[in-house]
């Protein structure tokens, strides 16, 4: 590929010289419409280097990665790819150059093997017939080679998501790729998993593939890259040495605020005990004591599988305990389906909002009152003023930043969208609310409104179970934090907190 | 603290205001571009053929048009759960057996009619019973009995048909008040409490969510499946009735009748802008959508266009109209 460079043993062809610019693009313009998505960006990307990239939602992170890919074609703007002008026109052309993106979502097909999905588009065919051993076996290799405990012979289906992420970078990162987009890699990664992946991201640094990064993790940032850019409003803010910033200085860049906590708290008093459950055990955990007052946050940490989702989807009613006892209000309450929870006042905010929170292309007002139109209608008949009130009333009180109550909710923001989930419950008079990984690709700025969301509930009297994988998260927001593994409660953190890395080994019981 | 969230707000505000409102806009402008549309076909044909603005061919259109619109109107309850029915055609074939058979063995027409339409009732029960419970897809839930009902229609008849020989029941087809055909009256008397139920109940709602998020709707408290069993069922109900008014209109029952007419009544819902991934739909949108579409089988028929472009023309119709309501829909 690279005659110039065969005489250097210690270089491999088709690999350039570390330091040297491999994909420069200059003025690089998008509009959609009205829309000026990314506005003029000059940024260069040096060969073998670890380069992030940060910036809000919406800031042209996404944009920038499918101009990159092939899949959005620039408006005006010239890319260089190795110092020659390249067009980047199709999603092909891209992958030819060697440019390949793991996006946040797993693209692959579910009902395919692990080995099916990794040869995808580039089969191993003997005589026109598939070679399926051949596949498996060297699909294996490829795993083994990278460090992931994964079969290849296993239904894609059948891995977590975390898992499967993993299968899209292993597709991603074989033959000849050599330039690589992470997209918000590890979201839904295990601490291990996330371990894995890191080890790979330097391993294909060091044999010379040039990494893209991102991700709204700052501390993945500081961990694994050498530069940073930010993004904001399409424009480019800065790039810099990661040795050469900071994370409040990154955070500043990208909202251009100063910001003193991102991970928003105020005090509020205590109330009375809302939920307690004594020794409660079910499916997947066993032995669980805990306490929720109003006003207070406590928080679930644990790893994936520590038994924390299942313990709540026992007081959510979507499998009935097996022993112990729940009280609601100081009164032992039984609860076997989510009708008994619902109707006592507990809200569950899922993990994923698109499928289990809101009805996406209905309207902000619609969501907000679902649970309540038993109580707006009169005789046989919505009562529309009653359901106006009612959705604007929550619209205010939460927030919620919408051109109209009948705007649909996929026309709100990822914050915004969580706070519709809120104010439909808050509608119905919900008490306990669960956040579920509340964050999870959530930029800095939502990140701070749902935290303020929660002060609001809470003054308003309600409680919190927070649920969350990410310790910094869990530690600075709950008033009480409970360490979950392998289905118990191993340690519970009143007032002040242990370090984290005392909390981590909790969890990982090494 | 110096973050300020209403700063935040305020540049949300901003760029959202750029973006029109559209939610309801967009169902007027679908409804007001049907109408226009059946105007100008009105006003085509009337002016190109003798024979359309007669009093026998209006009537006769509004007859034809006001059973495929009820038939319509129950399969968009179904719908915008985003489930299908294809056993509507069915239904109405079998109906028309049931009526005819009770009738000619002395059953009074109340009583006839009323023990129909609770057959149309248990074939709904059946369908949302293997959805909901046995976790079938609505498609193949329904495809089934839409083979399996018109055996059974069939085998109650031996394959014969049978003939209605009382004459105040299909005299009813024939009939008039204020002007307008009795059977055009019954699309009122069905559209009216299925604006209400749809648009102005909280059942309708329910309706909507299930279609937008069933698991979200769940989530919320809302019964999902008896709110299937009452779309399912309103769904078969309306197509008995159909099947009454059909052997009402020819006199016979006959297991075989209303072949294909589930994909007209799907077409007609489809083109009045309801989607067939759910959450979207309206009363008016499937009737103006059958009257579209038996305006147009009636002018090819008096225009002397081959009854095979027909089909070709509604084909074409259904692609043109999706297609322009979903760039539409895409634009917001």
């Amino acid at each position: 590929m690279n005659e110039t460079q065969q005489g250097q043993s210690a270089v491999q062809p088709g690999v350039a010289q570390a330091g040297t610019p491999i994909l420069v693009l200059k003025k690089l313009d998008k509009r959609f419409g009205a829309t000026h998505a990314l506005k003029a960006v000059d940024l260069t990307f040096e060969a073998g280097e670890i380069h992030a990239i940060v910036g809000e939602n919406g800031a042209g992170k996404s944009t920038l990665i499918k101009m990159l890919t092939g899949v959005h074609v620039r408006s005006s703007g010239e890319v260089y790819w190795e110092g020659k002008p390249v067009a980047l026109a199709t999603p092909h052309e891209a992958i030819a150059h060697g440019i390949n993106a793991v996006h946040q979502e797993v693209v692959l097909c579910a009902h395919l093997t692990v080995a099916a999905n990794l040869f995808l588009g580039d089969e191993k065919v003997k005589f026109g017939l598939l070679q399926h051993r051949e596949m498996v076996s060297e699909g294996q290799k490829i795993l083994d080679d990278l460090g992931f405990n994964l079969p290849a012979g296993a239904m894609l289906s059948d891995l977590t998501i975390g898992q499967q992420q993993l299968v899209a970078t292993a597709r991603a990162s074989k033959r000849g790729t050599r330039f690589l987009i992470f997209d918000e890699p590890t979201g839904y990664l295990t601490r291990q998993e996330a371990a894995q992946l890191f080890i790979l991201i330097r391993r294909l640094k060091a044999s010379g593939v040039t990494i893209v990064y991102i991700s709204h993790r700052l501390e993945e940032v500081f961990q694994l890259c050498d530069r940073v850019s930010i993004l904001r409003d399409g424009q480019l803010v800065s790039t810099q040495k990661v040795s050469e910033t900071n994370e409040e200085k990154l955070i500043v860049g990208m909202i251009n605020r100063s910001v003193d906590q991102v991970h928003y708290k105020e005090t509020i008093p205590f109330g009375a005990e809302i939920l307690r459950t004594e020794h409660l055990s079910g499916k997947g955990f066993e032995d669980v004591s805990v306490r929720v007052r109003s006003g207070e946050v406590i928080g679930l940490y644990g790893l994936i599988g520590a038994g924390r989702s299942e313990f709540v989807m026992s007081l959510f009613g979507r499998s009935p305990k097996t022993g112990g006892q729940i009280f609601w209000n100081g009164y032992p309450v039984d609860i076997r389906k989510e009708k008994d929870a619902i109707s006592r006042g507990i809200a569950l905010v899922p993990e994923s909002r698109r499928d289990q929170g809101l009805c996406l292309n209905l309207g902000v007002g619609f969501n907000i009152n679902l649970p309540v139109y038993k109580r707006l209608t009169k005789g046989i008949i919505i009562d529309p003023f009653a359901e106006k009130a009612s959705a604007d009333k929550q619209i205010r009180d939460v927030q919620i930043k919408t051109a109209s109550r009948d705007a649909p909710a996929s026309s709100l923001s990822g914050g915004n969208q969580q706070k519709i989930v809120v104010g439909k419950w808050l509608n119905h008079g919900a008490e306990l609310f669960i956040f579920d990984e509340p964050t999870v690709g959530v930029d800095v700025g939502t990140k701070f409104e749902i935290y303020k969301l929660f002060a609001t509930l809470l003054k308003a009297g309600a409680g919190i179970i927070l649920i969350s994988s990410y310790l910094p998260e869990v530690y600075d927001l709950s008033d009480t934090l409970h360490v979950f593994r392998r289905g118990r409660l191993v340690s519970s953190h009143i007032g002040e907190k242990a370090a984290h890395e005392n909390i981590l080994t909790e969890a990982i019981g090494v | 603290m110096s973050v300020d969230p209403k700063s935040v707000a305020a540049g949300v505000d901003a760029a959202r205001s750029a973006v029109p409102k559209k939610g309801a806009q967009i169902g007027t402008l679908l409804s007001l571009t049907l109408v226009g549309l059946l105007a100008l076909m009105w006003i085509v044909l009337a002016l190109s053929t003798k024979s359309f603005w007669t009093y026998n061919n209006i009537t006769n259109l509004f007859r034809q048009g006001a059973m495929i619109a009820i038939l319509s109107l129950g399969e968009t309850f179904v719908i915008i759960t985003a489930g299908i029915d294809l056993s509507v055609g069915a239904v109405v074939g079998f109906a028309s057996v049931i009526v005819a058979w009770f009738l000619t063995n002395g059953f009074p027409i109340w009583a006839a009619i009323i023990i129909t339409l609770l057959f149309g009732l248990l074939i709904g029960v059946f369908h949302a019973f293997g959805i909901s419970k046995l976790g079938l897809p609505p498609f193949i839930m329904t495809l089934a009995t839409l083979t399996a009902l018109r055996g059974v229609g069939l085998l109650i008849t031996n394959g014969a048909t049978i003939s209605i020989t009382n004459d105040a029941f299909t005299g009813f087809s024939r009939a008039e008040f204020l002007g307008a055909p009795s059977l055009f009256w019954m699309v009122v008397v069905v559209a009216i409490p299925a604006y209400i139920f749809l648009h102005q109940s909280r059942f309708g709602r329910y309706l909507f969510a299930i279609g937008s998020n069933a698991e979200a709707a769940r989530l919320s408290g809302v019964n999902t499946v008896r709110m299937m069993y009452v779309a399912y069922t309103l769904s078969s109900v309306c197509a008995a009735f159909v099947g009454v008014l059909l052997a009402m209109r020819i006199g016979i029952g006959n297991a075989t009748q209303a072949e294909g007419w589930e994909l007209q009544a799907i077409a007609s819902s489809v083109i009045g802008g309801t989607s067939l991934f759910g959450a979207v739909g309206s009363v008016h949108g499937p009737l103006l959508g059958s009257f579209i579409l038996t305006t147009i089988n009636n002018g090819a028929n008096l225009l002397n266009v081959n009854a095979f472009w027909q089909r070709i023309i509604t084909g074409v119709l259904i692609i043109v109209i999706v297609y322009f309501d979903g760039l539409r829909r895409k634009k917001r």
